[in-house]
């Protein structure tokens, strides 16, 4: 499963001949690839990763700008358009596709009138930060106890091993459901802002919490092979210390499946904040979330479809164009493993 | 606290729900006070028939003395238990439909003069579905149950602080009920049974006792060799039309009642009993409930339900099917409360009421059909109701009068609130929202504090030490009386304990208004009283103690083949059973 320069040698690859003939013909100095930067050579031939990867940017982007939109009143995900919607049919709003219209142009939401796009827009910041802050602590966990359990072996492999199991037996979801109410309360009395603070917290926290098991036993593994290898063994003899040898010389070997790993999390978290939102334990009124503004329109889906239909779109593509971005980080960084 | 249910489900009916209106009838609250609720009327019927109720929440008991549902006392009262008296069938009116009629009674009730002291006397021939007449000593047994609190809970408990029973050290009746029957002879001397006259005796005047004994079921009779403590809760002994089938009631999916053969018609003319059989099932979501409403297939023809269509499902009930909606107002009335432990500034809670946006609120529900903005603590069907006239305009969201206000406060700007509210469904949450949004242009900083009202919203408000700023009430009376709104939400006598501010959220405390209120709970002349209640209104106005929001809607859906199908004021505005019938007795 590694990567390392002698088996990418092995796949031929025409980037890899120019840069040889560069070499022999003494154009350039001698230039070390990275397996990354080869990886990323791959990477650009795939149109399908690359196009998931414009999305994400696109959405990332999005994600970036919304909270300075919002400061500079571009967006308003919070004021009231009621003169929009008829009061006679249980104030929906008036006009094609759920009120579309220049000024809203994915339209209002029904009893209330806030504009669409923005709650979209202002939602998906929320949800990415939360998705990515989970993902970014979880690969963390994961991979500090993997390479510590993988590297020490004997007692501490076990003790993790055993801790592993017993956060994979926990029933997730259900811990999260039944715990939200006593955590969040407890955490606002230590001083955490109440609100979308403590709640956006609170999901971090239990997402990954329950999600390091996976990758644990995953960098684990890996470790495990790399800790023969000769320059771990030459790092030992040198009297490097632990740190260095964790953080220097096992874990640049971990970039391949951690990458790998972080772009598929993205997507089950942005998924997972949607469903528990929808649940009723995310970030709540009248703070938008991708998860909050589906759930609210989904009792819509006969009677105002278009409200209905754009936040199951936009979250929709978020998570294929990660989950593709994650399969195409994959095969480039891996090209062994097929499709 | 002993009117937690009768909150809850108010709660449960205005947020939980949160959706209706009138689709036939269409009247949208004018404010002119008690009027009919709709336009349906009695027409001839059939006998026979099997009529069926869709419902989403479990039956908490079936226990007269237990039961505390708007909904479930209604049913009850028409299906299985009679009272010495009982509000009117099929009226919609709702002063003459929530005046007391003799049922098991000869007449109304013979009060002394100061209101202390009330007796009935007892029709010869209604009978227990065993055939054993209704006796004077059922009638004391029953509400002897109530005063054994640890056995008998969740019904209106309150009452045995009115008869007139010596209380302990602890300022409890030292009659404890009649499983252990300690303090049992000072019992026997509050209520007396003198052949087939049973007189009851109170603390204070209880001018409108007639009007709680139609309209909860704690004075019912209760037959003690039927009597297995809690264990009774969900079993029926009858003595209306019906009784409950072999198989009795299943706590998760409800029960079939048929015809009682002890009941006798000609002596019972409170009751039509026109269908055969009725059959509960409970525990289906309201959304479906409501689809299967509009389907009206199978036995859902001969159906009906007291869940609000929701405002999602609005543009489905057109055509044939509108014809089979009712809109109307509901008995139930919303508010919001300032702390007064932390908002002591009166100019900033004037300036809370009058940034208080009724009209963006009453959109968020969904508008005309879900709710009605309302300008009393009182609801417009109680008789005795005056919009007060403190509160401006109907619609509300004065922003500029709430900037004037705040600014001569002197407070710094934005003035942080807090907002607690129980969640629901997700009108519930747009409602708050379209509060908020005023509240902050107007100069305040509003953070919403949405809890579930299972449980947590409750310990929150109650907490006398809460940071609650702002405080979500509903509130539907016990009996058509202000008598059962102001005292229980504003004696601060009856609410604020150490551990507890009961059903008094806001903390308030005023000796001046807590003397109005004996003075109008004493007075016997009902438009007097009604005088001096509105006065009462005034006071608390003056102080911003409470925020008027709005009056729920009931938007009601039934089968096709129901007829008689009519929304009485006496039934707390759900489907009156005394009535109902199906169309050509279902053959």
């Amino acid at each position: 499963m590694t990567l390392t320069a002698s088996n990418l040698e092995s796949h031929g690859d025409d980037h890899f001949v120019d840069a040889e003939e560069d070499e022999r013909s003494g154009k350039v100095d001698v230039e070390g690839r990275s397996p990354l930067r080869l990886a990323w050579a791959r990477f650009r031939k795939d149109k399908l990763s690359m196009a998931a990867l414009v999305v994400t940017t696109l959405f990332a982007l999005m994600a970036i700008s919304s909270p300075i939109l919002k400061r500079l009143g571009v967006i308003d995900p919070y004021t009231p358009h009621q003169d929009l919607l008829d009061y006679a049919t249980g104030n929906y709003p008036k006009g094609f596709g759920g009120g579309m219209s220049w000024s809203h142009p994915l339209g209002v939401e029904p009893g209330l009138g806030r504009d669409v796009l923005s709650r979209l827009m202002y939602g998906a910041t929320l949800s990415l930060t939360i998705a990515l802050s989970a993902a970014l602590i979880t690969v963390a966990i994961g991979t500090i106890l993997g390479i510590i359990a993988g590297f020490t072996g004997g007692i501490v492999d076990s003790a993790v091993g055993r801790l592993i199991d017993l956060t994979l037996s926990f029933p997730a979801t259900l811990m999260l459901l039944a715990l939200s109410g006593v955590v969040v309360d407890r955490m606002t009395d230590l001083g955490v802002p109440a609100g979308a603070t403590v709640n956006g917290l609170y999901i971090v926290i239990v997402l990954s919490a329950f999600g390091w098991p996976p990758i644990a036993r995953l960098i684990r593994g890996q470790v495990l092979s790399i800790r023969e290898r000769e320059f771990v063994d030459a790092a030992i003899l040198m009297g490097a210390s632990r740190r260095r040898i964790y953080f220097k010389e096992i874990l640049p070997n971990l970039w391949a499946p951690l990458l790998v790993y972080f772009t598929l999390l993205m997507p089950a978290y942005v998924s997972a904040e949607a469903a528990l939102s929808y649940l009723g334990v995310g970030i709540k009124n009248p703070t938008p979330t991708l998860g909050n503004v589906l759930g609210g329109a989904l009792e819509y889906a006969y009677t105002d479809f278009f409200f209905f239909f754009v936040p199951a779109a936009v979250i929709a593509a978020i998570v294929i164009s990660f989950n593709l971005l994650g399969d195409g980080a994959r095969d480039a960084l891996d090209p062994k493993a097929g499709r | 606290m002993g009117t937690n249910r009768k909150r809850l489900v108010a709660a449960a009916a205005s947020m939980v729900v949160a959706v209706s209106l009138a689709g036939c009838g269409g009247d949208s609250g004018d404010g002119s006070g008690p009027k009919g609720q709709t336009d349906q009327e009695v027409t001839e019927a059939t006998k026979g028939g099997a009529v069926f109720s869709l419902e989403t929440a479990v039956t908490q008991a079936w226990d007269p003395q237990r039961t505390y549902t708007g909904r479930d006392l209604s049913n009850q009262s028409r299906l299985v238990y009679r009272s010495l008296v009982d509000f009117p069938k099929g009226v919609t009116d709702n002063i003459e439909g929530q005046t007391p009629i003799p049922d098991l009674a000869t007449d109304t009730g013979q009060s002394n003069e100061d209101a202390t002291e009330w007796s009935f006397t007892l029709k010869d021939g209604p009978k227990w579905q065993d055939g054993k007449p209704v006796t004077c000593e059922d009638l004391k047994y029953g509400v002897s149950r109530t005063f054994a609190t640890d056995v008998i809970t969740g019904g209106p408990n309150y009452i045995i602080g009115y008869l007139d029973v010596p209380q302990d050290a602890d300022g409890q009746p030292v009659y404890k009920g009649p499983y252990t029957g300690e303090g049992q002879d000072a019992f026997d001397q509050a209520v007396t049974c003198d052949g087939n006259t049973i007189t009851y005796r109170f603390k204070k005047p209880w001018p409108d006792f007639p009007y709680a004994v139609a309209a909860l079921r704690s004075f019912d009779p209760y037959r003690a060799d039927q009597d297995k403590g809690d264990k009774s809760k969900l079993s029926v002994f009858s003595n209306g039309p019906y009784m409950l089938d072999e198989k009795g009631w299943n706590e998760d999916s409800g029960g079939t009642f048929v015809r009682n053969p002890e009941w006798d018609a000609s002596e019972d003319t409170n009751r039509d009993a026109n269908f055969d059989t009725i059959t509960f099932e409970i525990g289906i979501e309201t959304e479906v409930i409501i689809d299967r409403l509009i389907a009206d297939e199978g036995n859902d023809k001969f159906a009906f339900t007291s869940r609000s269509v929701t405002p999602a499902q609005y543009p489905q009930i057109t055509g044939d099917v509108e014809a089979r909606a009712v809109n109307f107002e509901s008995p139930f009335s919303n508010y919001l409360v300032p702390n007064f432990n932390r908002l002591t500034n009166l100019k900033v809670r004037q300036a809370l009421a009058a940034a208080t946006n009724r009209a963006a609120y009453v959109g968020a529900l969904g508008g005309d059909k879900a709710s009605a903005p309302s300008l009393s603590i009182v609801n417009p069907s109680t008789p005795g109701y005056v919009a007060n006239p403190n509160f401006g305009k109907a619609e509300g969201g004065d922003v500029e009068g709430a900037k004037a206000l705040l600014e001569e406060s002197g407070e710094t700007l934005p003035y942080p609130i807090k907002l607690t509210y129980p969640i629901g469904s997700d009108a519930t949450d747009k409602a708050f929202a379209a509060l908020k949004a005023t509240y902050d242009e107007a100069g305040f900083d509003v953070t919403l504090d949405g809890l579930d009202p299972s449980g947590p919203y409750y310990e929150q408000i109650q907490k006398p030490g809460s940071d609650s700023d702002l405080i979500w009430g509903g509130w539907g009376s016990d009996w058509p009386s202000v008598s059962t709104v102001i005292p229980p939400l504003f004696d601060s006598r009856v609410n604020i304990t150490k551990a507890s501010n009961g059903q008094d959220y806001g903390n308030y405390a005023s000796d001046e208004v807590n003397a109005a209120i004996d003075a109008a709970a004493a007075e016997t002349d009902i438009d007097k009283a009604n005088e001096m209640w509105s006065e009462v209104d005034n006071m608390l106005a003056e102080d911003v103690a409470y925020i008027p929001l709005d009056t729920t809607k009931f938007y009601f859906l039934h089968g096709s083949g129901l007829e008689n199908y009519v929304n009485s004021a006496g039934t707390n505005g759900y489907t009156d059973l005394g009535v109902l019938s199906v169309v050509d007795g279902g053959k």
